[in-house]
């Protein structure tokens, strides 16, 4: 009886440990199956991305499993994940994410896929982005551009014209500073400058930065740029401490991307630098609010901009797991890539995302919820297809350094410390430098 | 002389001789027994305690990254450049005003609460205890939340409440403000933690005899000199356990401070652990995150082993 009860109690621990290495996520035991990332948590996003999935799982016959990871998990989950080598078959996640998969080899080139597709449909400089070593790491999906958003009816109200240099930027922002109610205080400000540590003081710094010609790296070379260009940088931050002083809220050195959203879109800032998300914001929270919106492009110093910063996502593929499991992959993508789905992707966040493919955007511009908005897609698709646009650290193609100062705070801090008083801005800047040194340093270790 | 017989003699060891290995038998099953019992304890302290401390100590010595290469012995460069770093002794300075008062307010609040709903004939008693036990179930990133939302300078109640008053300008976020900041995450980490020192001292507050306080009141003490002369030394020995562990919790938390405020403003709510959490996934080296952890671990080891030395030695004295 004790011998059968102790086999039994043996046998029970060897299911319960088998059970234990498997886990829902792991597609690796079936070849028929796929498992897919993507940061995108926002709901309207989430489903058309899962409504595509299971069309195309369904086209193809296999099993898909979409798990949403959302961006500020995102470095700290792949990290884990990359360590066990149990990344997931395909990932949908921005440049950055794509540079820290492609610089730990742990996804597999793509240009078969994007030359499938037909490469004259991409705009070129989306896949410049993702190139690196003559390979393309990631069929980019959508991307997004940095730009001005401005009320309209404001400028309108007041007889500004849309500023051409840094100077008249500042007078039209401190113009437009309003004390509604006229108690001495000021109620509607004229430009926020976000500053929150984890990444958006980074973005709006960025785009002072580009503007203005100073890099992270050299776009050509590659090689470090931001240390022999420190005096422009302390400019580009004095600049950009005296618009917060001048005619921002005093509590944006916290804000993040949300509390700046929806300081424009709740009518209390005139501008901001956002990507586009306000309009989709509006339209859902301030519906009134949307026909007042425009953009234009942040300014140069003296009317000359150089660049400016944009990003976007890509769909990239593991390696592992052998041939037929990374062919699996590619076709799956392919199959994603139909202009249609292209286009339903971006729209999914209207004026955020602007599709990869030609022949999306011609679908795109088509849609209804961004009828309004012709002039801006104009302006937007232009920068895309002819300015320079570059995102913090990837500069010359994909790079690492842009994950670490996405994953890290140093900029914030030393921003936001100027915003204070606590530091001057060439410590500030100083701080900045010797930072990415040592994260450079650290990458090439 | 008389002579044993030796018969009698065998008839008699050999009997004792049978006991004597029952009884080896039987010890040696006993302390088989309590082997097995303490076995899985003692493994899953080796497994879950020595094997990470000394193989973090291990990594400290090296230059390991979350990902790609392997670990290559280098010594102490770890720890020289944690000391040589231009932030060190500024987070760790945060650490020290985040745990020592954190700490402080947790046990005076704690303390007064226990003796508040220790008292005879308490109205509701039972209501009251339950709803000041509430703070301990809320969740970090529920409290997280409602802290930044009430202190939103737009439209936050104690934000702009702060602002009708004149204590900061319009518009304005406490979270925004490095003086602040450090005095909203400790006030909303001390409301969150004051129910453990509450409940530990409550449950104390039971085991003093109540005829100390009678022959107190008797020779004619009132309130303050009882709870000086009786409660506090009554409690003594909790306050050196509710101390140490208050304060290792402190020190290492991570999460609620993080959800609010990142570390911000400019760095001034930023204290180790969260150091640890930028090295190990914000630059993925894991090395130097073992570094300052170590460092940690030994500060928090020191100020513990002194303070509890230190009211030993009193208690010895004032014996």
């Amino acid at each position: 009886m004790k011998r059968c009860v102790r086999i039994l109690v043996a046998f029970l621990m060897m299911a319960s440990l088998a059970a234990c290495t498997g886990t829902s996520s792991d597609s690796s035991a079936n070849p028929k199956k796929l498992v897919i990332w993507t940061n995108l948590t926002a709901d309207a996003q989430a489903k058309v991305l899962q409504k595509q999935f299971d069309e195309v799982a369904h086209e193809m016959g296999i099993e898909v499993e979409m798990v949403t990871v959302s961006f500020s998990d995102m470095y700290t989950k792949l990290a884990t994940a990359v360590q066990s080598g149990e990344v997931p078959d395909i990932m949908h996640t921005n440049f950055s994410g794509a540079a820290y998969l492609q610089a730990q080899d742990m996804i597999a080139p793509v240009d078969d896929v994007i030359d499938g597709l037909g490469r004259d449909d991409f705009i070129s400089t989306y896949l410049h982005v993702l190139g690196k070593d003559g390979k393309t790491w990631g069929v980019p999906d959508w991307a997004l551009h940095n730009s001005v958003w401005y009320r309209k009816d404001l400028f309108a109200k007041k007889g500004l014209q849309v500023p051409k240099t840094w100077d008249e930027f500042e007078a039209v922002a401190k113009a437009l500073n309003t004390d509604t109610d006229k108690d001495g205080k000021t109620d509607l400000y004229g430009f926020a400058v976000p500053m929150h540590a984890v990444q958006v003081a980074a973005q709006t710094y960025y785009e002072m930065l580009y503007s203005e010609g100073v890099y992270t790296l050299d776009p050509q070379t590659g090689d470090y740029s931001f240390g022999n260009q420190k005096e422009q940088a302390v400019k580009a931050l004095d600049y950009m401490i005296k618009l917060y002083k001048e005619s921002s809220p005093p509590s944006s050195t916290e804000w993040s991307w949300n509390e700046y959203r929806n300081a424009l879109v709740e009518g209390t800032v005139a501008m901001t630098l956002d990507m586009g998300a306000v309009v989709g914001l509006a339209e859902a929270n301030n519906p009134d609010m949307v026909k007042n919106l425009g953009s234009f492009e942040f300014p140069g110093p003296d009317g000359t901009k150089t660049a400016s910063l944009g990003s976007g996502y890509t769909f990239v593929a593991s390696n592992q797991g052998g041939d037929a499991k990374v062919e699996l992959r590619k076709e799956f993508l392919k199959r994603l890539y139909t202009p249609e789905r292209a286009a339903e992707r971006a729209l999914s966040r209207p004026m955020f995302a602007f599709p990869s493919m030609y022949s999306a955007l011609k679908i795109y511009r088509q849609d209804p919820s961004v009828a309004a908005f012709q002039t801006e897609i104009d302006s937007i698709t232009n920068a895309f297809e002819h300015s320079n646009w570059y995102w913090y650290g990837m500069e010359p193609g994909l790079n690492q350094l842009s994950s670490q100062i996405e994953s890290t705070t140093f900029f914030g801090e030393a921003i936001q410390g100027v915003a204070l008083g606590t530091r001057t801005s060439a410590d500030a800047v100083g701080y900045i430098d010797q930072q990415l040194q040592e994260q450079i340093a650290n990458i090439g270790k | 002389m008389r002579y044993p017989n030796p018969s009698a003699t065998t008839r008699a060891t050999l009997p004792a001789t049978r006991d004597e290995t029952d009884n080896r038998e039987r010890r040696r099953r006993r302390e088989l027994g309590l082997v097995l019992f303490v076995a899985p304890t003692v493994v899953f302290l080796v497994v879950f305690v020595l094997y990470p401390l000394l193989y973090n100590l291990w990594l400290s010595l090296t230059n390991a990254r979350l990902l790609g290469t392997t670990p290559e012995f280098v010594g102490l460069e770890n720890y020289l450049r944690l000391f040589t770093s231009s932030t060190f002794s500024r987070y760790l300075w945060n650490t020290v005003v985040w745990t020592v008062v954190s700490v402080a307010l947790q046990m005076v609040v704690g303390l007064g609460l226990a003796l508040l709903i220790n008292r005879k004939n308490l109205a509701f008693g039972t209501a009251l205890r339950t709803f000041l036990l509430i703070p301990y179930v809320v969740p970090a990133v529920a409290l997280a939340l409602v802290t930044k939302w009430v202190m939103n300078g737009d439209y936050g109640i104690v934000a702009t409440g702060l602002q009708a008053m004149g204590l900061i300008d319009h518009r304005q976020s406490p979270l925004a403000l490095p003086a602040y900041a450090m005095a909203v995450v400790i006030l909303v980490n001390v409301w969150r933690s004051y129910p453990f020192p509450m409940l530990i001292y409550w449950a104390a507050l039971k085991g003093i005899d109540a005829e100390l306080y009678e022959a107190a009141s008797v020779d004619g003490a009132g309130w303050w000199k009882s709870f000086w002369y009786i409660t506090l030394p009554a409690l003594k020995n909790t306050t050196i356990v509710l101390l140490v562990l208050r304060i290792v919790w402190t020190a290492t938390y991570f999460d609620l401070i993080w959800m609010i405020t990142g570390g911000g403003p400019a760095g001034s709510t930023t204290h180790l652990p969260i150091m640890i959490y930028q090295a190990s996934f914000g630059t993925f080296q894991t090395g130097y995150a073992a570094a300052i952890s170590v460092i940690l671990g030994l500060i928090l080891v020191a100020g513990v082993v002194f303070y509890v030395r230190q009211s030993l030695a009193t208690n010895n004295t004032t014996r």
